[in-house]
């Protein structure tokens, strides 16, 4: 079984999953994962697929050659290693949400990931989104990141507290709480 | 007592419909001990419904109390709750879920934030809870189980709740 990553961007329009699911039906595809959304108006999917007896992405790719003539999407294959394939995210630490928001302005996601980074905070998910008036625009940044156990949250709190002056904008980090049941 | 095995999705018990406790004799009492045992084995250990060790009969046990977030709200302790009904139900909260026989999956759920719940004790003797909060989401999600409803039928968003749509109008 060769296992691919599929990746799909396009005007949004009705019939691009099924479009593109039936092209993976029809050729044995599995999807194993797949996440899609849709930003100003573009479509986006990312699928990992698995497909039995074939190693190499060429096949695969041609195959979606109708949807991107016909749906006018961009469509990109690429192998995916066994050893790299995992069933959820892996998270080291404990999952945490940071909430950014404030007055549109350049540098605010360069500036808050940085730090991240800096400190090898895994990012596992982020939206961030203009919303507001046209007037008065505000940006808001929703990171879910992996924070390692042992972490110095009070250096990144007080990284936060500097961020907060220099961007002009609210920071908040909390651990996720899921209810165990 | 022997800790039960826990029923794991797709396991066609996990969809059933459980009938009432029609007999509360010593036999009764035993099973409810094993399903306490069982819960209290478990990581999170504050709820467990009686179809997820098979057992289809309508019993589900909450216990909130010792739980860190959960014990510091009000709560009743231990509940032992047989052929519970929901009399009445309000206001709404959503509370990210995971559960036993749903490994590896977590997702945000809409519940009510208090509950009147009327149920029997394992004597068969009535006990009538209100809950709130924290240990009224136990209560729902654990009587879910005995209806054969599962946390993910009830998934209220797949991301965060905090985005609007964006209207181009």
């Amino acid at each position: 079984m060769g296992f691919f990553s599929v990746s799909v961007v396009g005007r949004d329009r009705p019939g691009i999953v099924a479009g593109i699911s039936r092209i993976l039906f029809e050729l044995g595809c599995n999807i194993e994962d797949s996440s899609s959304t849709i930003l100003s108006g573009q479509f986006a999917m990312l699928l990992v697929v698995g497909y039995p007896g074939v190693s190499s992405p060429e096949g695969l790719d041609k195959a979606f050659g109708p949807v991107r003539s016909e749906m006018g999407l961009m469509v990109s294959v690429n192998p995916v290693n066994d050893e790299d394939l995992s069933r959820e995210k892996g998270f080291l630490g404990a999952p945490h949400i940071i909430s950014v928001y404030g007055a549109d302005r350049p540098g605010i996601v360069s500036r808050v990931t940085r730090e991240l980074a800096d400190r090898s905070v895994n990012i596992t998910d982020l939206n961030t989104q203009v919303v507001g008036s046209k007037e008065r625009p505000v940006y808001v940044m929703v990171i879910e990141a992996d924070i390692p156990d042992g972490f110095d949250m009070k250096g990144l709190e007080a990284e936060f507290e500097s961020l907060r002056k220099e961007l002009h904008v609210s920071i908040s980090i909390r651990p996720i709480e899921t209810l165990e049941l | 007592m022997a800790i039960l095995p826990i029923l794991k999705f797709p396991d066609p018990v996990l969809k059933e419909t459980s009938r009432s406790v029609e007999r509360f004799s010593a036999e009764l009492s035993i099973r409810v001990d094993g399903l306490l045992d069982t819960m209290r084995a478990m990581p999170g250990g504050i709820g467990i419904a009686a179809p997820q060790v098979g057992w289809t009969e309508r019993v589900v046990i909450v216990d909130v109390s010792g739980h860190k977030k959960g014990g510091r709200q009000d709560n009743h302790g231990l509940l032992e709750l047989v052929n519970p009904e929901i009399l009445a139900m309000g206001g709404s909260q959503i509370i990210r879920e995971g559960c036993m026989s749903v490994p590896d999956y977590t997702a945000n759920v809409k519940r009510a934030q208090w509950v009147l719940v009327d149920a029997l004790d394992r004597n068969g003797k009535q006990v009538i809870i209100e809950s709130i909060g924290f240990e009224a989401v136990v209560i729902q999600h654990e009587m879910d189980h005995l209806d054969g409803i599962l946390f993910l039928d009830r998934v209220t968003s797949l991301k965060t709740d905090l985005f609007r749509r964006k209207s181009y109008a």
